[in-house]
């Protein structure tokens, strides 16, 4: 129980002290009105491109889409921060497990993923009437969560980069960007071309968002699981290799005496 | 004189810092073009209409535009702070907006920039075609709407250095600077109080008669646009001149302008 205790601690201040938006206006601008911007911005292009009967496909997209902003922004900041902030000789020179030192940089985000989702379709459903209440709303749920811990895990992969390069956050934004493309959000994947499709499919959100959709639709999970089963395998994935290049550039960091090089 | 050998001092440094810097980078030529695709991939469809592929076409190079504008210039007292010569600046007989003003053109020529990706990628991944303009009135729009962007970079700088939450709070709501500018979409789409927020910014007007530059359609009464866009602009100039002398004051009234 005290170890509980100490691991939950320790998520909640490793997130308060590098994650620059733990603070009231930052929190205030972009976890509140961006997603608000964001689902504004989207819907009223969607509507003008392809009239206001797909509102809610655009709508939902890109409430879904909001858990990149915690899974891959959050994710990165967390990891690339310590830097940053001067912490990083301290984290490498410690005894700490690393894979707990990694897989928990994720946890808070991941909830944090879930509450933005959450708030992005209840700003949804407010402001342009969406009735979502229809739909398989657990399994809705359930395809929030898995894509919440998949983008996560793909924020594990790049946050990693923080170790030794000094824009990592740059990297944050063309990847959160990138997933509007990529990720089904605002146009059917198939409308990529077909390289693109690949890559596509080999990352997070695409299945999600799929599943996601269906179950709006009023699917069932057993209609969704393949679907929910490959998301989930790709954030694995992407976690997975994450872990081996966060280990490998630890040592790189190290051996190059990078770890205060800013 | 000395004010613009100064000015253009500003500009080329911080010309050649955008050069080495990933945002800069990024913000031009990355950023643009991811938005101007989904636009793009979204429009892919049968039945888009000019109007429609003219949007998707200019949208993202005006949003890049813009983007740097509010990020780059807007920020330009923020980044001598963060940088540490703030307080050199402040210490130099040149006044803070001559420097502002240097860095900010920078600003508006690299945030130009972000058209040539994003027109790119549409003829060359779309196969997307500039409507035939109206030339006359599309570089009188595009230049007004240059200004004020100009303007409003002015306004966003003391702002951002006197009052941190708002770089955080505008930061956040860019994407809904793109809905109440018409950046990608005409206003008249949005609910009228909306329209009413946008009709505030002088952007919003620069865009609608850049637009009507390129389409026969709809109302083209340029005349009562650009003059709006010309006294919004002005409006915000002003503004900014007493915000400026308000950071002047600030700074060396409280010594604490440099603090991060």
């Amino acid at each position: 129980m005290i170890q509980l205790t100490a691991f939950g601690r320790s998520l909640w201040l490793q997130y308060v002290a590098l994650f620059q938006w733990a603070t009231i206006p930052g929190y205030i601008g972009y976890k509140l009105i961006l997603p608000v911007a964001q689902i504004l911005f989207f819907v009223e292009f969607g509507v003008f491109a392809t009239g206001s009967q797909n509102a809610l496909y655009f709508a939902l997209g890109n409430a879904l889409q909001l858990t990149a902003n915690a899974g891959i922004f959050g994710v990165i900041a967390t990891v690339a921060n310590e830097r940053q902030f001067g912490t990083l000789p301290m984290l490498l020179g410690s005894p700490a497990n690393r894979l707990v030192t990694f897989l928990s940089r994720a946890i808070v985000n991941v909830i944090d993923g879930v509450l933005s989702v959450l708030l992005g379709l209840v700003v949804a459903a407010v402001i342009f009437r969406f009735d979502i209440w229809h739909g398989n709303l657990p399994l809705l749920g359930l395809c929030i969560v898995v894509i919440s811990l998949t983008t996560a895990g793909l924020g594990l992969l790049f946050g990693s980069l923080g170790l030794v390069m000094r824009d990592a956050i740059v990297v944050a934004n063309i990847i959160y960007y990138g997933l509007l493309i990529t990720g089904g959000i605002n146009f059917p994947v198939s409308r990529l071309p077909a390289a693109l499709q690949t890559v596509a499919y080999a990352l997070p959100l695409t299945r999600g968002v799929e599943a996601a959709r269906e179950a709006v639709a009023g699917a069932s999970f057993s209609q969704v699981a393949g679907l929910l089963a490959g998301e989930l395998a790709v954030g694995v994935g992407w976690a997975f290799l994450g872990y081996l290049v966060f280990r490998a550039f630890e040592g790189y960091a190290r051996r190059g005496g990078l770890q205060d090089a800013y | 004189m000395a004010y613009v050998r100064a000015a253009a001092a500003a500009f080329y440094v911080s010309m050649r810092l955008r050069f080495i810097s990933g945002f800069a980078i990024m913000g031009f030529l990355i950023f643009p073009l991811i938005l101007a695709a989904v636009g793009l991939f979204v429009l892919n469809r049968p039945g888009t209409t000019a109007t429609q592929w003219t949007y998707g076409l200019l949208g993202g190079g005006l949003i890049g535009y813009w983007g740097i504008v509010y990020l780059d210039a807007g920020n330009g007292i923020q980044v001598e702070r963060w940088n540490g010569t703030l307080e050199q600046i402040f210490a130099v007989p040149t006044p803070l907006w001559v420097i502002v003003l240097g860095k900010a053109l920078g600003g508006l020529v690299w945030g130009m920039l972000s058209f040539i990706p994003t027109i790119a990628l549409a003829y060359f991944g779309f196969h997307a075609l500039l409507p035939r303009l109206d030339p006359g009135p599309f570089a009188i729009s595009f230049t007004l709407l240059t200004f004020s962007f100009l303007a409003m970079a002015l306004s966003f700088s003391p702002i951002f250095a006197m009052w941190r939450w708002a770089f955080t709070m505008v930061n956040g709501f860019e994407l809904g600077t793109y809905v109440l500018c018409g950046f990608m979409f005409p206003i008249t789409i949005l609910p009228a109080w909306l329209q009413a927020v946008s009709g505030l910014l002088p952007p919003t007007w620069g865009t609608r008669a850049l637009y009507a530059a390129t389409t026969a359609e709809g109302s083209h009464d340029f005349a009562a646009w650009w003059v709006t866009t010309i006294v919004l602009s002005f409006v915000y100039i002003g503004l900014s001149v007493w915000l400026f002398h308000l950071v002047d004051r600030r700074a060396r009234a409280t010594g604490e302008l440099a603090l991060v």
